[in-house]
């Protein structure tokens, strides 16, 4: 299934690079692939609306909330042997320890990740990912990218998509039903996703001006702030 | 000598700035309490606005847009939103603009806002990014919520005499970013025409005065 997705990053940057004529304002949001990137943001839409949604909808009615927060705990909990790693490459130790704390307390009094105990015990979990450890060591983003299935990214984030399922421990455990775990992981990461960023998508859909144009503003700027891990001085924003 | 230059330099400065930096301070502190204080006021008053569950619909939209409109530069808003093309349009269609922006940036702030009921906001500090330009940091918590609490962030300035809310971040999003960015997208598509964007903007209004479905 990650194999998978390096294909799709891959086939997605030649398609890319072939677009030839770039208005001046796409190259000014660096975005030059602006019109094959809302093509694909309409592609996506369609597997949101007729695949995705209507399984969230199921998901809601077979799975009462705490359940859903016992799934959402227990895919957290697989992602920290990667968020530690990538912590580690960030020279952030702290943190690093953190996710380690997380991953053993949750591992064994939360029965395997379905609970959370380490939150109550003043510990908090965070995300990171390779994307982050790219930009932390300077590499640009380069350009906006939507990628089929996993929507908005840029080629530094579509390649650190690459290096964590490389990275992730789970992925180097190879037992008989591994294709079917690895496919069960990713399609419930996204039906958690999806359930917990449902109303938000949908009032960004309501009130935007353009949802495309939107979705590539929003991402760049929560990146930025996962990136610095917290609050900017806001030195950086523009004068009004 | 390369190095001692720099060196000497850093020295100079900084024992000027001991002198200085009393004076400095003294005025900006309060300057910056001053947006502190005007955020803390306010946001609890929209709050309460909000999750008065005893007001109309349309009670609560009027006086929402009347806190609002008395909080928040939505004149500076509306320009800044217009990105280059503010120095190209007519003015009559600025100002047209301007008035969509007014009656959208109610709506969609009201649509925005409505969902954080019940939950308590308070002040943690604040930046200062000139002396008339401060970022108040606050936090909203949710009590019903084990998660932690959401970073909100409100841009303030204070060169009008009264202090006015110009820009909110949730989570480090800018809302006026997030607005440009969108508005100077659509106008690119759209050959820059300031007219067609206000009936866009005017639609949307409408539609986020409507419950959601």
């Amino acid at each position: 299934m990650r194999g998978f997705r390096a294909l799709i990053v891959g086939i997605f940057a030649l398609a890319v690079a072939g677009c030839a004529s770039t208005p001046p304002e796409a190259l000014a949001a660096n975005d030059p692939y602006e019109q094959t990137n809302r093509d694909m943001l309409r592609f996506n839409g369609k597997i949101d609306r007729y695949v995705v949604i209507p399984t969230v909808g199921v998901y809601f009615i077979l799975v009462p909330e705490g359940g859903r927060r016992g799934v959402h705990n227990f895919l957290g909990n697989l992602s920290l042997p990667t968020i530690f790693v990538n912590d580690m490459l960030q020279g952030e130790v702290t943190r690093g320890s953190q996710s380690l704390e997380r991953l053993v307390i949750n591992s064994s009094l939360g029965l395997g990740g379905f609970f959370d105990p380490a939150s109550k015990m003043g510990i908090p979990g965070h995300g990171e990912d390779f994307g982050q450890t790219l930009a932390v060591w300077g590499a640009g983003e380069g350009p906006f990218l939507m990628l089929p299935f996993f929507g908005p990214s840029n080629p530094r984030d579509a390649a650190g998509l690459a290096i964590d399922a490389a990275i992730d421990p789970t992925n180097r455990i190879r037992f008989k039903q591994h294709l079917w775990w690895a496919a069960g992981r990713e399609y419930f990461t996204l039906l958690d996703l999806r359930a917990q960023t449902y109303q938000t998508v949908q009032g960004i859909q309501r009130s935007s001006v353009d949802y495309y144009s939107s979705l590539r503003s929003l991402y760049r700027q929560l990146r930025n702030d996962q990136i610095r891990n917290g609050r900017a001085e806001g030195q950086d924003l523009p004068d009004f | 000598m390369q190095l001692s230059m720099p060196l000497m330099r850093r020295a100079v400065l900084a024992f000027g700035l001991m002198f200085a930096a009393p004076l400095a301070l003294s005025e900006p502190a309060a300057a910056a309490n001053v947006a502190e204080n005007f955020v803390d006021n306010n946001i609890h008053k929209g709050l309460e606005i909000l999750n008065n569950k005893g007001l109309s619909t349309a009670q609560r939209r009027d006086q929402f847009e009347g806190f609002l409109l008395g909080l928040v530069d939505v004149k500076r808003i509306g320009l800044f939103t217009l990105g280059q093309y503010r120095r190209t349009a007519p003015p009559a269609d600025v100002d047209a603009f301007i008035a969509a922006f007014k009656n959208y940036a109610v709506a969609a702030y009201q649509s925005y806002f409505a969902r954080y009921s019940g939950q308590t906001l308070k002040v943690t500090g604040s930046t200062e990014r000139s002396p008339t330009d401060f970022i108040v940091a606050t936090q909203l918590q949710d009590p019903h919520s084990s998660q932690p609490p959401l970073e909100v962030d409100f841009r303030v300035r204070t060169d009008t005499g009264n202090p006015v809310l110009v820009d909110v971040s949730v989570s480090g999003i800018w809302l006026s970013l997030e607005e440009r960015d969108q508005f100077t997208a659509f106008l690119g598509q759209n050959n820059g025409n300031v007219r067609t964007l206000i009936t866009h903007l005017s639609e949307l209004a409408v539609n986020l005065d409507k419950p959601a479905q």
